[in-house]
């Protein structure tokens, strides 16, 4: 059985010099929710934005990102990008359409659907994302939080089966969040959240992935590997509040 | 700049509107042919750039401030015809959403500021920077098109009052040319301050290769080429000849600007001298000229100062043209 | 933010509004061309033309006070101009006619904006074939002018707030950097826009 995500050994630098990521390798399995966690700089965006193929820029040698065991490369990037749904890190440059319909109508076009078909997707969509009655709006009208769920929405919209999210919860408010943590709880299909706020990971994530200077450094059961403390904090990272009630050190 | 609903008559907004529309198809046709798709969405945000650049107060002698226009800059910075479509796309804007500039005066409002001051501005630009190698002759080139653009724009601007019988030419020419040969001024100095600004942090923006066009587009530099000449035949050269005169032939012929207006005044107005001045093409030429040479010196000495001997702003290599 | 808030009546509920946004935008020029071809020796008609304009005003719903300061903002440039008119011999009538024109139809302007989000004036211009590129770029202009003009309004606020003693040179300096940041930013913006458009299927 295919991974949904399965990364091998996967190189990048940015132009000259500065290696971004190092031989990352891992897998995320059919309906798992992985976290993938680090500090600052230690190359998430960047290995996300390889699993739509939006990088490398040039695909010379092997291949090193497999979606459902396709190899991601130029002549699949189209049925790629329809398959996982990336969700950026700032709904700013996601969101380009100068209405909420356009928007989350706008991958169902691209991808060929007919005008009834894009009508029904993106109602179920809006609905989906708590979003009925918002067709008409103007983007610059909208809320941080509402703006993230109508991009989560129009991810949602080209029906993917997998779902990459940066930083989800980056910029909202203590309701925005639970709003999205509990949108995203109720959407089954194979998750892969790079963020920073670790209660959210304990709460949605099975597993998680710790991303360090390009390189995995380690991987594991959530408890587990966010209880440790050591592990933690030696990444620049910490034991999350949650996890402190439950397992007293 | 931007010309509201009212001042043009008809022939001349049609007039206008057929360049203009001739101006942005080329521009569009160039950059569907050239830019690469990875460009797209940025003449949509530097449109929106140049919207938001525009607001910012420049503040000159008591209280009153200027204003970037833009047109050379972009034109620096993303090359001629995706500026025409980015200027084009402001003035639209600006036209349908803030109702600054009308909707008859589309046309010249984009013939003046996008075709005649964005690319005549670059052509000027291209030649000089040509001459004067490095980031040395780039802000000297972009300071001294950007002024040369603002005063090409505002001939224009009068012409088509003028030969819309709104305002008499004798009055109007001066009045426009000599506002915006200061406000030019102003334009070359920001434009000259900004470009240093960005080869400061980014130089790689203003390398060829961050050009959005290539240089092949000799049929497109004719157009463009054809339709400024064209635009200040129609409209700055009144006063030199009986242009006005066979314009209205036109018209009439064509079927509009004789009967349904009147003519806000009778013919002999466009002859009609402000008291002490008299306009002779000779001395227009001569003063034009005297007032070229004297911007571009003040151009050069903007250069020397913003740009150490050595061009070592830009480490990445001098400046070529695009 | 002055910009929001001069989108802010382009959604209302009113009679005017609810017409569609081509219905709206022929009319605008109906009314435009009409301005521009009104004679100058029969008052009748610019008087007819000013009663319509009114009326759509009144049943648009939008304050009165809004559409004043909207024109009050516009005026200066038509002033301007028409103050050029006074050299001529009659100079006032001519005057006072060209400033009616200008206003009138300076208002039909800020109505056709006030009652029709410009992404309904967008759809119109995709429905009349006007080619897609200059579509696409009137779409993203709209769609971050606000978010530009917002950051230009950030930018500058904590530039100012690190000045002691402007001297205006320095302020020149000054706001020079500011327009090289904000280009900056807005181009490593389209590169991340154009990955998002990607990422949904764009090619």
């Amino acid at each position: 059985m295919n991974a949904a995500i399965e990364v091998r050994d996967l190189h990048y630098r940015y132009g000259e010099g500065t290696p971004a990521l190092r031989g990352v390798s891992f897998s995320v399995a059919e309906g798992e929710c992985v976290g993938l966690i680090g500090p600052n700089g230690a190359g998430k965006s960047t290995l996300l934005l390889h699993l739509n193929g939006l990088l490398p820029e040039s695909w010379e040698g092997a291949r090193s990102v497999f979606v459902g065991g396709n190899p991601v490369q130029p002549d699949t990037l189209l049925e790629v990008r329809r398959k996982v749904g990336l969700l950026f890190q700032d709904p700013n440059d996601q969101l380009f359409c100068p209405t909420v319909f356009e928007d989350v109508a706008f991958g169902p076009e691209q991808f060929g659907l007919s005008e009834a078909e894009i009508r029904k997707r993106v109602a179920q969509a809006l609905a989906e994302a708590g979003l009925t009655g918002f067709e008409a709006r103007a983007p610059h009208h909208l809320s941080v939080g509402e703006k993230r769920r109508v991009c989560l929405a129009g991810v949602l919209a080209c029906d993917p089966s997998i779902l990459v999210l940066d930083e989800p919860t980056s910029s909202l408010d203590p309701q925005g969040r639970r709003e999205l943590k509990e949108l995203l709880r109720q959407i089954p299909i194979t998750k892969l959240i790079a963020t920073h706020d670790l209660e959210l990971v304990v709460e949605l994530c099975s597993r998680v992935v710790v991303l360090d200077a390009g390189a995995v450094v380690a991987e594991g059961p959530t408890v587990k590997l966010l209880s440790d403390e050591d592990l933690m904090l030696r990444h620049h990272l910490e034991r999350p509040h949650i996890l402190r009630h439950l397992h007293p050190h | 700049m931007h010309i509201p609903d009212g001042f043009l008559d008809s022939k001349t907004a049609a007039a206008t509107g057929v360049l203009a529309a001739t101006g942005l198809s080329v521009a569009l046709r160039q950059a569907r042919l050239r830019l690469p798709s990875r460009r797209v969405p940025l003449l949509g945000l530097a449109a929106a750039f140049v919207f938001a650049a525009q607001m910012i107060n420049f503040p000159v002698a008591g209280g009153t401030s200027g204003h970037l226009i833009g047109g050379v800059l972009v034109a620096v910075l993303l090359g001629p015809s995706p500026t025409v479509i980015v200027l084009s796309a402001v003035l639209i804007v600006q036209c349908l959403m803030f109702a600054d500039g009308g909707l008859s005066a589309l046309g010249a409002n984009i013939l003046n500021m996008g075709v005649l001051g964005a690319v005549g501005g670059w052509a000027i630009y291209s030649a000089v920077s040509r001459m004067v190698k490095g980031l040395f002759g780039c802000v000297l080139a972009a300071a001294f098109a950007a002024w040369c653009s603002t005063v090409l724009a505002s001939i224009a601007c009068a012409g088509e009052l003028a030969v819309s019988r709104t305002v008499g030419w004798s009055v109007v020419l001066p009045a426009m040319a000599g506002i915006h040969i200061l406000i030019g001024v102003g334009e070359g100095l920001i434009t000259a301050l900004v470009l240093v600004a960005i080869a400061r942090a980014r130089p790689e923006l203003l390398r060829p290769e961050a050009a959005v066009e290539s240089r092949r587009s000799y049929g497109a530099v004719l157009i463009y080429g054809g339709l400024i000449v064209l635009a200040l035949a129609l409209f700055a050269s009144p006063f030199a000849s009986s242009w006005p005169d066979g314009l209205d032939k036109t018209a009439e012929i064509l079927g509009f600007g004789g009967k349904a207006t009147d003519p806000l005044f009778p013919a002999p107005l466009l002859d009609y001298e402000m008291p002490g001045i008299h306009w002779s093409v000779l001395s227009t030429s001569v003063a034009g000229g005297v007032g070229m040479i004297v911007v571009f010196a003040l151009a050069w000495l903007l250069a020397r100062v913003l740009v150490p001997k050595d061009n070592r702003l830009d480490a990445a290599g001098p400046r070529r043209v695009p | 933010m002055r910009h929001d808030s001069l989108d802010r009546y382009s959604r209302l509920r009113s009679p005017v509004h609810r017409l569609s946004a081509a219905l709206k935008l022929a009319m605008a020029l109906a009314l435009v061309v009409t301005v521009v071809l009104l004679p100058p020796d029969r008052p009748v008609l610019l008087g007819a033309v000013a009663v319509f304009l009114l009326a759509v005003a009144g049943l648009s719903r939008i304050p009165w006070r809004f559409l004043a300061l909207r024109l009050i903002l516009l005026e200066p440039f038509v002033l301007g101009v028409a103050i050029m008119a006074l050299f001529q011999p009659g100079g006032w009538r001519l005057f006072l006619f060209l400033v009616a024109k200008c206003t009138l139809g300076l208002l039909t302007m800020v109505l056709l904006s006030n009652t029709t989000p410009f992404s309904d004036l967008l759809r119109v211009l995709k429905a009349a074939r006007v080619p897609a590129l200059l579509v696409t770029t009137l779409s993203l202009m709209y769609r971050y002018l606000f978010v530009l003009v917002d950051e230009t309004q950030r930018m500058k606020r904590a530039r100012v707030s690190r000045t002691f003693a402007p001297r205006r040179a320095r302020a020149w300096h000054t706001l020079a950097t500011v327009v090289s940041h904000l280009f900056i930013r807005t181009s490593e913006r389209a590169e991340r826009i154009y990955g998002a458009m990607c990422a949904r299927g764009w090619k």
